[in-house]
């Protein structure tokens, strides 16, 4: 008998940026073993250096340092720093890779990261990339994984100094590297992009004039951790600017020497935040001005995002590509040379700083990586990938997620790498379940009888919080309150060296109740809780103040209001914490079935997913087939085969035994907490109601196109919508021959007030379809009248194809609409032409319409009423975290996928439907689900037995039972605390909220008004 | 009372209104301090007598904050907790407190301008009210409080 | 508030039965009605203290002994219990005023939640066996015994439209039970002695009276 290959049970993930932390986090929550490399010494990639993230302004170390701590913590995740790929031999199931690690010459179990030897010798530290003119530090930023540090032996010339410096003994000269090689099933290729590097464009100023930056640099000066302690200033001279512009395209869109051909798809984003952060810092006192050619804001609610930059915050946009930037002798300022439309001369205005927004490309390591991988690339350096799965490279096995995929931004990166988690957890062996050999928390101390030992620890959170608070005499200040035994202030809290601090607190102050000054407890309780639950503090003796969202986010105008509501919020929270008590968690088996609901693209690449890991399925559909709205598409632009596909996927779909399709299907009801839905229908022609119970569900109903009735749509016969006009091309392609004029009109329905966000897709089909028409008819003229063409990431190619083919491309303002009516045998159209300066008309044989899509409306109104789930105000579903979780929903055991979530191509619709999997399947490993302690709990002593409680609970919990008093079945209830509130006894306290913390709180509150 | 600064204390459930504050925060909505959270699971949560304490310890506005209607984690708390609103603010009028220092308002998780909205509309609106008699009483002794009483 | 009016330091005593089951009296409306009277004397410009207690039952004397130890802190006491209680407390301690904060309306059921309607009035004679269940003295506005009178239409009784007419109901009930032949059986004059016409009732259990 031949040996049968062994498949290996290990996913290799190269790159610890946002997107091979999401995989990596995703296939450990799944139970799949994870090898984690990065070349760096620490993971987190470009991410940890950007100061905020739009479109929610955040700060990203506080949402990003969570992910990383619980990255090096997870027990499936071997992580790999400073590590390279040398080779790969072998296939899917078993690829055998060689790698090399490089000399840290620290010990990472020993180090403390203390920072002695960096005090010390500052000089043998690596220099941090960037404009970073302070001491050399290695530590990239202050919640940095590992937390340790790393030596650079070459710049060293006291070694034995050096070792002497560290007080752990964690420094070893001797440190070698090593080579080996590790066999896993599957690989993620997620290394991330480099930045276009504008040194060479000497017409920019880069490189010469201090106060040109690329805005990754800039970003470092806006941030706290940045060279310039989150102080805006100008390099050249360290005063404030007062007018800074950004220049958008630098290294993108074919247009300097080097430049990729591609739409570097983010740059136009993050030029409107550093503009909107500008502002919002410095408001009147500065002026921003952005230099475009297309502002190409078409992720979800970006548009939005970009209307408030320019009427909120009065960003100005200039639509023009500037010249040169130059200093003119002796001059202080910066000179921009540009022309526009409206004048015939150029114009030239100064500037004290230009930001120039360069855009993302492969870097020769990833070019090399790929090479030794075997994967193919496209002319751009990018791995090609399947056209109905983005995540699929050429080779088997492996998958790449990310903006080395194609240039995007952070949510699609997460999207593409929860997708590529999903299909690297496909390729491997199920590991044997490891012993427990996890070191088990110590013993939690006995806290109930004893005196109340507070600590109290005030998060900086770098500008954050410390930015408009004296964050230091807070902590002075909660020192002297009542049972403070301590109070200090931490840099991040939610650092790991913050956080092992408050656990040496814990013990050696032996305290019993923690306060943490600092963000939300929506965000951060759970990680503030296994604080001190390993420090052998039951979990729920800590409470949160959040000073940030609470105080100094909102009240930044005025410092003072800002640093007494801090004080109110700090006593409050150390007047609860002190009557909070010891609580045990409750947990229930979980379900795990799926519900999916909406049997499109989408709904039937989820369901597949988790019905060939095992699990039972059912599909849900509203109509009477599955396939929805892309089963009316019959090519993409890279002229993938739509119908081919989606006719072999309902065919799968069908013939798979862990799916039940359930068509006709209407949700009438829903129930029950993650874990243990119960969602009922009605179902088939009768309407026949059935329930379904199930663990997770998956939100994938799509949207729907839409057909405003605008320029004569639907009245003339010459009119179409661009999804009309596909499925003509290839239906009746001899009609479409014989025009010799076709007009497109973009935006249509899009961008205006009732539907103020852009479409995503409309631009790229509008191109398709142009395209399709010149390959019937090479002699026809197609004008396409747009506002601001967003042909992003490879689809700009196509753009450019189709300029060179002749399209006419005619830019119309908001204000300016083109205006149609019916001809003598055709659509008279007529606009004004900015470069002409004149108006014209043109008589079309057709007339297409980019009419994009919309949510529906309806649908979507009433699922989300039923599942209680948010939407936007445009009534797309709205994900958990716009960046960091963009597929799960707010309430737990939901997600979303497709267009649901938002206006999508189908291959994005795909990503997302294989990155709902992942996430579901982090959900479905556990056997348990935790449900928390916040319970009612009834006192039975003083229980009347009135029944008001079992009246009044929303889920039929409480009962009277034998004895004669109300009972609360802990692991039923829902913890909303509406019997509490109703009892007329006060025999019912909510766990986690007892009526003494609460009116705690309003104790501490008026103590200082009435004082 | 020169420069009269009132304080009111926000009862928030947990799944929409505090989320929308911690929208509020990071959108950078700018309120006025006077508002003070204190959080809770559900709007339905928020005892009539938790409220009538926040009075008589002072507060010169409370109001209880829950999601939209038809969007409460747990049914209809916040339609309990309406009607809850809806008795206190009788039972404060019996005493002699206007009733109107007491609000009931619902939004969404994603409504941050919706937070900073209300919560400068209710510090205006109380403001303008003047402090609450029971805080006058707190804080200035019984004299004034009983010649703010006679006019 | 004109009971209170004189005093610095009142006691307000709850009561966990009766009252607590019908929202009128017990922990919950004890805090409230302290909030709201502190507030409300505060708002005159004066000042006052009100201690909180709530006793299992105020109609037994084990339980109002509780009080003992807080009785010489204050100047007066206030009940939430019903007349019982107030009664009680003001028996234990002679020299203490008491006052009632409940008015006592009516023996009822809850229809739902925070719905009560008066069901019966004591009279010590009951004749619910002979009217279906529905009983006429406690749910007939004029009492009467033999049947409806001329202001019933429609099921309800002529003082208002959300009141039931008790003789329609019995009428609707017997028929149900198949026992119209009750209805038509005349019941004489009530003997209203064992219903308080004979002056102040006790009843005394002989087995179990010491």
């Amino acid at each position: 008998m031949q040996k049968q290959q062994q498949v290996s049970d290990k996913v290799l993930v190269i790159g610890g940026g946002m997107g091979g932390i999401r995989a990596a986090l995703d296939l450990a929550e799944a139970e799949k073993k994870v090898i984690l490399v990065d070349r760096d010494y620490t993971i987190g990639g470009l991410m940890t250096q950007l100061d905020r993230t739009f479109p929610t302004n955040n700060c990203d170390l506080c949402t990003l340092s969570p992910n990383l701590s619980e990255g090096s913590r997870q027990e499936y995740i071997e992580l790999l720093t400073m590590t390279t790929v040398k080779g790969v031999k072998g296939g899917k199931g078993n690829f055998t890779v060689s790698m090399e690690t490089a000399p840290r010459y620290i010990n990472l179990d020993k180090c403390t990261a203390c920072g002695e030897c960096h005090k010390k010798f500052p000089q043998c530290v690596r220099f941090t990339p960037g404009l970073d003119h302070r001491a050399p530090t290695c530590m990239r930023y202050p919640q940095a994984t590992p937390q340790a540090f790393s030596i650079d032996l070459a710049k060293c010339d006291d070694v034995e100094g050096l070792m002497k410096s560290c007080p752990a003994g964690a420094i070893n000269p001797d440190d070698m590297g090593r080579k080996f090689e590790v066999t896993c099933g599957s690989i993620v290729l997620s290394p991330g992009g480099s930045l276009f590097d504008p040194s060479h464009l000497d017409y920019l100023g880069y490189g010469q004039q201090p106060d040109v930056v690329t805005s990754l640099q800039y970003e470092r000066i806006l941030s706290a951790s940045g060279p310039t302690m989150g102080q805006l200033v100008r390099p050249s001279n360290g005063q404030q600017p007062k007018k800074v512009a950004w220049i958008q395209c630098i290294g993108s869109r074919g247009l300097q020497k080097g430049a990729g051909a591609y739409c570097s798809s983010a740059c136009c984003m993050f030029a409107l935040k550093e503009a909107i952060v500008t502002k919002e810092r410095f408001h009147d006192d500065i002026e921003t001005t952005i230099f475009y050619m297309d502002m190409r804001t078409m992720g979800k609610d970006y548009e939005r995002y970009f209307l408030r930059a320019k009427n909120e915050f009065g960003v100005r946009f200039v639509r023009s590509r500037p010249h040169s930037i130059v200093r003119e002798g002796g001059a202080e300022n910066l000179s921009i040379t540009y022309s526009c439309d409206d004048k015939s001369a150029n114009i030239t205005e100064e500037f004290d700083m230009v930001v120039l927004s360069t855009g993302f490309r492969i870097s020769d390591e990833v070019r090399v990586l790929a090479g030794k991988l075997g994967i193919d690339l496209n002319s751009s350096s990018f791995p090609v990938t399947d056209p109905f799965n983005p995540v699929a490279t050429s080779v088997p096995g492996i998958y790449v997620a990310g903006v080395a995929q194609a240039p995007k931004d952070i949510p699609e990166t997460m999207v593409q790498a929860s997708a590529a988690a999903c299909m690297a957890a496909g390729d491997v062996a199920v590991p044997v379940k490891a012993e427990e050999d996890r070191e088990p928390p110590p013993p939690e101390f006995a806290t109930v009888g004893e005196e109340a030992r507070v600590g109290v620890f005030i998060c900086d959170c770098g500008e954050n919080i410390g930015g408009v608070v004296d964050a230091g005499a807070l902590a002075e200040f909660a020192s002297q309150l009542p049972q403070v035994v301590v109070s200090e202030l931490k840099g991040h809290g939610c650092s790991r060296q913050s956080m092992r601090e408050i656990q040496e607190s814990i013990r050696d102050n032996k305290l019993n109740r923690v306060v943490i000054g600092g963000c939300s407890p929506r965000t951060h309780e759970t990680k503030f809780q296994e604080t001190v639950r390993a420090a052998g503090l039951n979990k729920y003796l800590v409470e949160i103040a959040n000073i940030r969202d609470q105080a100094t986010w909102v009240h930044s105008n005025s410092p003072q209001d800002a640093t007494a509501k801090a004080k109110d919020l700090i006593r409050m929270a150390v007047g609860s914490v002190i009557r909070s008590q010891p609580l045990v968690d409750q947990s229930l088996p979980i379900n795990k079935d799926i519900l999916v609901v909406g049997g499109g693209v989408a709904g039937m690449n989820a369901a597949l997913q988790l019905a060939d890991q095992g699990h039972k399925v059912y599909l849900a559909e509203k109509t009477d087939k599955l396939g929805g709205l892309a089963a009316r598409i019959h090519s993409t632009i890279e002229k993938g085969d739509v119908q081919t596909y989606v006719k072999d996927l309902i065919a799968r779909t069908e013939a798979h035994e862990n799916i039940q399709i359930i068509t006709r299907a209407l949700i009438v009801d829903h129930s029950g907490m993650p874990g243990l839905f119960k969602t009922g229908m009605q179902t088939g022609k009768q309407m026949f109601y059935r329930q379904i119970e199930h663990g997770v569900t998956v939100i994938a109903t799509g949207a729907k196109p839409n057909r405003p009735p605008q320029y004569l749509l639907g009245e003339n016969a010459a009119v179409s919508t661009q999804l009309d006009l596909q499925a003509l091309l290839a239906e009746k392609p001899e009609t479409a021959k014989a025009w010799d004029n076709v007009v497109m009109i973009q935006c249509v329905g899009s961008r205006d007030d009732e539907n103020p966000n852009c479409s995503r897709i409309c631009c790229q089909s509008a191109i398709k379809n142009a395209l399709r028409i010149l390959a019937l008819n090479p002699e026809a003229r197609i004008f396409v009248l747009y506002r601001d063409m967003r042909t992003f990431g490879f689809h700009e190619e196509y753009y450019q194809k189709a300029r060179e083919l002749g399209v006419i491309f005619v830019r119309y303002s908001r204000e300016q609409p083109p205006r149609v009516q019916a001809g003598d045998g055709g659509i008279e159209v007529s606009f004004t032409d900015p470069v002409l300066g004149r108006e014209l008309t043109v008589a079309a044989d057709h007339l297409c319409l980019s009419t994009g899509m919309v949510a529906d409306e309806d649908g979507n109104s009433e699922l989300a009423m039923l599942f209680k789930l948010p939407r936007t105000a445009d009534g797309y579903f709205l994900e958990d975290h716009v960046k960091l979780r963009p597929i799960d929903l707010p309430v737990p055991g939901f997600f979303v996928a497709g267009t649901a979530h938002s206006p999508k191509l189908i291959n994005e619709s795909v990503a997302q439907a294989l990155a709902v999997a992942a996430r579901a399947r982090t959900m479905l490993a556990r056997d348990t689900i935790n449900l928390g302690a916040r319970s009612a709990k009834v006192d039975k002593n003083i229980c009347a037995a009135c029944l008001i409680c079992v009246r009044s609970c929303p889920f039929s919990i409480p009962f009277i039972n034998a004895e004669g008093y109300s009972e609360i079945d802990p692991a039923k209830c829902h913890g909303c605390g509406v019997c509490v509130s109703a009892c007329p006894a006060k025999a019912i306290q909510l766990m986690q909220f007892e009526d003494d913390r609460i009116l705690a709180k309003l104790e501490e509150l008026f103590e200082r008004t009435n004082a | 009372m020169e420069n009269f600064e009132p304080v009111i204390v926000a009862f928030c459930c947990h799944y929409c209104a505090y989320t929308a504050a911690d929208m509020a925060g990071s959108q950078r909505l700018t309120y006025p301090a006077n508002v003070k959270i204190i959080r809770v699971p559900c709007s339905g949560k928020v005892d009539a007598l938790h409220i009538v304490k926040a009075f008589e310890k002072g507060a010169d506005g409370v109001y209880v904050a829950g999601c939209l209607e038809g969007d409460c984690h747990f049914k209809n708390g916040n339609v309990r907790a309406a009607r809850r609103v809806e008795s206190v603010r009788k039972y404060l009028e019996e005493i002699g407190l206007e009733g109107e220092r007491l609000e009931m308002v619902t939004m969404s998780a994603g409504m941050g301008y919706r937070f900073a909205q209300v919560a400068t509309e209710m510090t205006e609106k109380i403001r303008k009210m003047g402090p609450s008699p029971i805080h006058l009483a707190l804080a200035g002794g019984a004299s004034e409080a009983r010649k703010a009483a006679n006019i | 508030m004109e009971y209170i009016k004189p005093f610095k330091r009142i006691l307000l005593v709850g009561c966990n039965e009766c009252v607590t089951v019908c929202a009128a009296g017990g922990r919950k409306e004890v805090g409230l009605l302290a909030s709201g009277l502190h507030m409300a004397v505060l708002k005159s410009g004066a000042t006052i203290e009100i201690r909180e207690h709530t006793l299992e039952r105020q109609c037994d004397p084990e339980y109002v002994e509780e009080l003992v130890p807080m009785i010489d802190g204050v100047e007066a006491v206030m009940s939430m219990a019903c007349g019982c209680g107030v009664q009680e407390i003001a028996r234990r301690f002679k020299n203490k005023p008491v006052f009632p904060a409940l008015n006592t309306k009516f023996m009822g059921a809850s229809e739902r939640q925070g719905v009560w309607s008066e069901r019966c009035q004591g009279c010590g004679d009951c004749l619910l066996g002979m009217t279906g269940g529905i009983c006429p003295i406690a749910r007939c506005a004029k009492q009467l015994m033999n049947g409806p009178c001329g202001g019933s239409t429609g099921g309800h009784c002529e003082i208002g439209e959300d009141t039931d007419c008790a003789w329609a109901l019995i009428w609707e009930r017997l028929k149900a039970l198949g026992q119209i032949e009750r209805y038509v059986e005349i019941t004489p004059a009530k003997d209203w002695r064992p219903g308080g016409g004979s002056g102040p009732r006790k009843i005394i259990r002989e087995d179990l009276a010491e």
